[in-house]
């Protein structure tokens, strides 16, 4: 098949009017197709708004109960832990922990971390975004030497987030400023006030593998380059 | 409901869902059964048989939850992808129903939640921008999209060479998503002098 005629196929694709045949054919180009994939995303989102031109009636309330116990004849085909065990974390990533970091108190942080946060629009963003790192079993969590917390990285943009149980707040003119350290450079990746049971850091920089975070109080307002010792730090390199 | 699930993101819910939670996807369920269930509807034809385009489309969200990939695509648009897959599988198999889509289901007036406000507005939407494509490419577009006809059987149907049909369905899609980028600009544009009044 012609390269523009495999190309059109992205809109036949997304409205789901390819023949089995032309699926399998398509689904098989996809697979190393980065452009044709990026067509299929794009008209996807378009052909999903005509799923709104409906009245939308509401199915028999019958069905919400269906849906569920699928789910639940399904759960142990979904995940290999116990169903119970929702926010364990690897085993190596367990043992990792320090002896008195409270493991028990990471686990239960990204269940309830929305009802943490719930009346800040800002921070419920930053909420969704650390749960899905969370949820990722390929993100890094390294422990926080110093305090009780963790540091989470993506692995695949190097987005990360510093977590931190407990933390005072920052003393009246002063401000936490965390850093991210790579070969012996500090970049400023961020200002917070801490306070509150849980604080919540997205970094404003990338934390490359081979790098450490760690956090500084400063003069309210940050600093370019801190003369202070670190508060905490990240056990290892990301 | 015991936990702040009401406040995520579909998108957050959906790395719950993949990590087995049931609340997640109940919460999704209310978040999207609505707009699933009547797509499947138009579709199908047909009440019990949308349900199970929706009950199977919601164990496919369940199922391959840990397969979506957030930065990829809206929750929102996986979700109805699937229900739509479903109930178009499901046309297909029970030709006899299928009958003619290009009617809209009717209008019905009932109590006006927020909702249902909003799931209205989405409607006039996207009504309004159809209304603007080129009749072939309007006509394209809801035949396979709400008819579930596969392209071939399209061209069988209108009488036209395929490849007149596969081009029709690329330049419709890609005319409708301008014309609905185009539709949010004027909107914020006419927003502006409200706010500032």
């Amino acid at each position: 098949m012609e390269r523009t005629e495999i190309h059109e196929l992205s809109a036949a694709y997304a409205l789901d009017a390819l023949g089995p045949e032309e699926l399998d054919e398509f689904e098989r180009h996809l697979a190393h197709c980065e452009e044709c994939r990026e067509h299929v995303a794009a008209f996807q989102e378009t052909v999903a708004e005509l799923a709104y031109d409906t009245d939308a009636p509401a199915p028999s309330p019958a069905l919400r109960n269906r849906v569920l116990a699928d789910a639940r004849r399904e759960q142990p085909k979904v995940v290999a832990m116990p169903a119970r065990r929702r926010w364990a974390f690897p085993v190596a990533a367990a043992a990792a922990f320090a002896a008195g970091c409270v493991a028990l108190g990471l686990a239960f942080w990204a269940s309830d971390l929305a009802q943490q946060l719930d009346d800040e629009r800002a921070a419920l963003h930053r909420a969704d975004e650390v749960v899905i790192a969370l949820s990722d079993p390929t993100s890094t969590r390294i422990p926080l030497d110093g305090a009780d917390g963790i540091l989470v990285v993506k692995p695949d943009s190097s987005e990360g987030w510093v977590l931190v149980n407990g933390l005072d707040e920052a003393p009246e003119g002063k401000t936490y400023e965390a850093w991210v350290i790579e070969e012996g450079e500090a970049t400023a990746a961020g200002l917070f006030s801490g306070g509150g049971e849980r604080t919540v850091v997205p970094l404003t920089e990338p934390v490359p593998e081979g790098a450490i975070v760690a956090v500084t109080v400063e003069e309210a307002g940050g600093v370019e380059q801190s003369t202070q010792d670190p508060i905490f730090i990240s056990e290892q390199a990301a | 409901m015991a936990r702040g699930l009401a406040h995520l993101s579909d998108e957050a819910l959906v790395a719950l869902v993949a990590r087995a939670d049931e609340e997640a996807l109940a919460e999704l369920y209310d978040r999207f059964n609505r707009v699933a269930y009547g797509l499947a509807l138009r579709i199908v034809r047909d009440p019990a048989l949308a349900e199970d385009a929706v009950q199977e489309g919601f164990l496919a969200v369940w199922r391959s939850a840990a397969r979506f990939v957030a930065e990829r695509a809206k929750a929102s648009t996986w979700i109805l992808t699937l229900v739509h897959r479903r109930a178009v599988d499901l046309v297909r198999r029970e030709q006899p129903r299928r009958a003619e889509p290009l009617e809209s289901a009717p209008q019905q007036a009932g109590e006006d939640t927020e909702d249902e406000a909003w799931l209205r507005l989405r409607r006039a939407r996207v009504q309004e921008a159809l209304k603007r494509l080129p009749d072939k490419q309007r006509e394209a577009l809801e035949l396979a999209y709400y008819g579930g006809f596969t392209q071939s059987e399209l061209a069988d149907r209108l009488g036209e060479p395929l490849g007149t049909i596969k081009s029709r369905m690329f330049s419709g899609l890609a005319n409708l998503r301008d014309l609905l980028a185009e539709d949010d600009i004027e909107r914020e544009q006419w927003k502006e002098p409200r706010s500032t009044s």
